[in-house]
């Protein structure tokens, strides 16, 4: 019983990271006035150019840092398009998750000649302590999620940010810069994305595989929904999402384990938990959020 | 712009982009038959996108929806061996699940592309459980039961009914009062609500006709084109993200969307061509769908560029 629930409660800590830092980027960039649906996508660049890197070089803490900058630079990419040439940031979104996912997979099949998934990569260090192991990524994910709260809510450039993301008008006839603070929001939320993305692959599972961000991106963007965007409720969001999710690789297991029956069919039941528990949990909150009022609309200079 | 986009992504990736973009195009549009067929599920998930983009909604879950209607369809078809009864069940499971994604919206506010994502999900390891564990064919247990001989329709039909009900749409959109509050509350929800009608029921019409025509893209692809499910789902996977940048290429134009789709579906097929003659992976076309669905996003900037080339010229 306490292994289970310990069991539960470290796949809960492994879960929560991606989700955190994801929304925590995506709380800045969209304080800031931009939305980037692309979340997805830059989990499956990253985590893809991660595991090459990793490959080759056999150093997971490089794989680590070459997902943040890609994440980063797909950022740089969504904030050109979004911010300076003013694009339908939603749309532009959707085309980025799917050529991202186009890419990694064309990638893999160039390289290691498999649909599914790549051979198997060093990961980073875990700590484990019996049947409760935890990763230092966890304890960056609550980092950083502090760290934004501070910097957005307790400093000036904090204070510059969101007026961007409220009222740009106002903003730059306060002598804030919009084009400029939004661009650096978005490639700030693309690079803790990136991290994310890379976590999942040399943090957690060790391989890039085809489904590998499964949808993550998006409750990552519910997660922003769910916590108000308040990057503190962000890690109560990614711990609340994560044991959803840890609890769909648990159950089969279990029963597995308890029945000794081999289940197949029946996992692809339980793996929709996360999702219909994401879309309960948001149907339940959503009506109370309050959103960027400037949320989504290009600033144009007069 | 896009096919240069992709050359140098092949060409990075050690892929002869001249070999594979001539496959592409010799093998992908030589066959009418085949090509017409495979467009008509993407005309509807393509309709499913752009119905609702008129009247201000972003309808991702064309997935989910094509996955419904495509299931329903093929039970319907095995127990009854009914096609019309068929395409009907799949176009009415498909509106209901478009209707559930548009009542969220409307009644709760929740983001429709965080919804549809949700739902894209759920119904697709829903859909992998009963294939696998309950609906699996006897003989190739990998594949769902089939739709029987008696209720399969050729894929020229499947064609011909694709565009009548895009036709149909096309219709509704421009010359009928509906289709005139779809895209008033799409310009505009104040002056929809200023002329006297609410915008949030045209979330919830727009997204039942999505929906409709995303399930009947999914009946029409089982009954007429793959007669069975395998248990990886690969038979329907991807044709509802297809159809946003069919929708978006078509100009969310019914008609534009018929070419459009043919288009589209001449690079999947080519793609399954290129697979085989080069070892490129189908996945090309979602790259190369990604960087026209990125290109489409930013129209400002076209009209930018043309005024400073204007500029300069003069």
């Amino acid at each position: 019983m306490i292994g289970d629930i310990l069991n539960i409660l470290s796949n809960t800590l492994f879960s929560m990271v991606p989700l955190t830092l994801a929304a925590v980027g995506e709380i800045i960039t969209e304080k800031s006035g931009v939305v980037n649906i692309g979340l997805e996508g830059i989990f499956m660049l990253s985590a893809f150019t991660s595991t090459v890197v990793t490959f080759y070089t056999g150093n997971p803490y490089l794989g680590l840092l070459v997902g943040l900058l890609v994440g980063a630079l797909s950022g740089v990419l969504h904030g050109v398009i979004s911010v300076y040439l003013k694009g339908d940031q939603i749309i532009a979104g959707v085309g980025f998750n799917s050529l991202a996912y186009g890419i990694s997979l064309l990638s893999l099949v160039a390289l290691w000649h498999s649909h599914g998934s790549s051979p198997r990569v060093s990961k980073i260090v875990t700590f484990t302590v019996g049947d409760f192991s935890i990763s230092p990524l966890t304890f960056v994910a609550f980092l950083v999620g502090i760290l934004a709260w501070w910097w957005l809510e307790k400093t000036p450039s904090g204070l510059k940010l969101r007026a961007c993301g409220e009222d740009p008008k106002a903003a730059e006839a306060m002598g804030v810069n919009v084009y400029r603070t939004r661009f650096y929001a978005t490639v700030i939320g693309g690079a803790l994305t990136g991290l994310g993305g890379a976590y999942l692959v040399v943090g957690w599972i060790g391989q890039f595989t085809k489904f590998i961000s499964a949808g993550r991106g998006f409750i990552a963007l519910a997660n922003v929904a769910f916590s108000n965007w308040n990057p503190l409720m962000a890690i109560v969001g990614g711990l609340v999402f994560g044991f959803f999710d840890a609890l769909s690789i648990y159950i089969p297991i279990k029963i597995q384990e308890v029945t000794g029956r081999v289940i197949t069919a029946e996992s692809n039941l339980f793996r929709t938990i996360p999702y219909i528990a994401t879309l309960i949990i948001v149907a339940i909150i959503m009506k109370k959020v309050k959103t960027p009022r400037a949320l989504g609309k290009p600033y144009i200079k007069e | 712009m896009a096919f240069a986009t992709g050359a140098i992504v092949l060409a990075v990736l050690g892929f002869n982009p001249g070999e594979v973009y001539r496959v592409l195009f010799k093998y992908g549009y030589s066959n009418m038959n085949y090509l017409l067929g495979k467009s008509a599920p993407y005309i509807m998930t393509g309709l499913a996108f752009s119905i609702p983009a008129i009247a201000g909604v972003f309808n991702i879950g064309g997935e989910s929806q094509l996955y419904v209607g495509a299931f329903l369809g093929l039970l319907t078809a095995y127990y009854t061996g009914n096609p019309l009864l068929a395409l009907i069940v799949g176009a009415v499971a498909g509106a209901a699940l478009g209707l559930f994604i548009a009542i969220l919206r409307v009644y709760r506010g929740i983001n429709e592309v965080i919804t549809a994502i949700m739902v894209n999900w759920i119904f697709y390891y829903l859909l992998a459980y009963l294939i696998a564990g309950k609906f699996y064919n006897p003989q190739y247990s990998h594949e769902s039961i089939p739709v029987p001989p008696g209720a399969r329709i050729s894929s020229m039909v499947t064609f011909v009914i694709a565009v009548f009900v895009a036709l149909i749409y096309y219709y509704l959109l421009y010359f009928t009062d509906l289709g005139y509050r779809l895209r008033v509350s799409g310009l505009s929800p104040a002056s929809a609500r200023y002329a006297g009608f609410d915008p949030s029921r045209s979330v919830l019409t727009s997204m039942t006709l999505a929906g409709a025509a995303a399930g009947l893209g999914g009946a029409l692809l089982v009954l007429g084109i793959t007669y069975s499910i395998d248990d990886t789902l690969t038979a329907v996977y991807g044709i509802g993200f297809m159809g946003i940048g069919i929708g978006l290429l078509g100009r969310n134009h019914p008609i534009g969307i018929i070419l459009s789709s043919m288009f589209m579906s001449g690079l999947v097929i080519g793609g399954q061509w290129v697979e085989l003659k080069t070892g490129a992976p189908p996945e090309l076309a979602d790259t190369l769908i990604g960087v026209i669905v990125i290109a489409l996003a930013i129209p400002y900037a076209y009209s930018m560029l043309i005024r400073k080339l204007r500029r300069e010229a003069q």
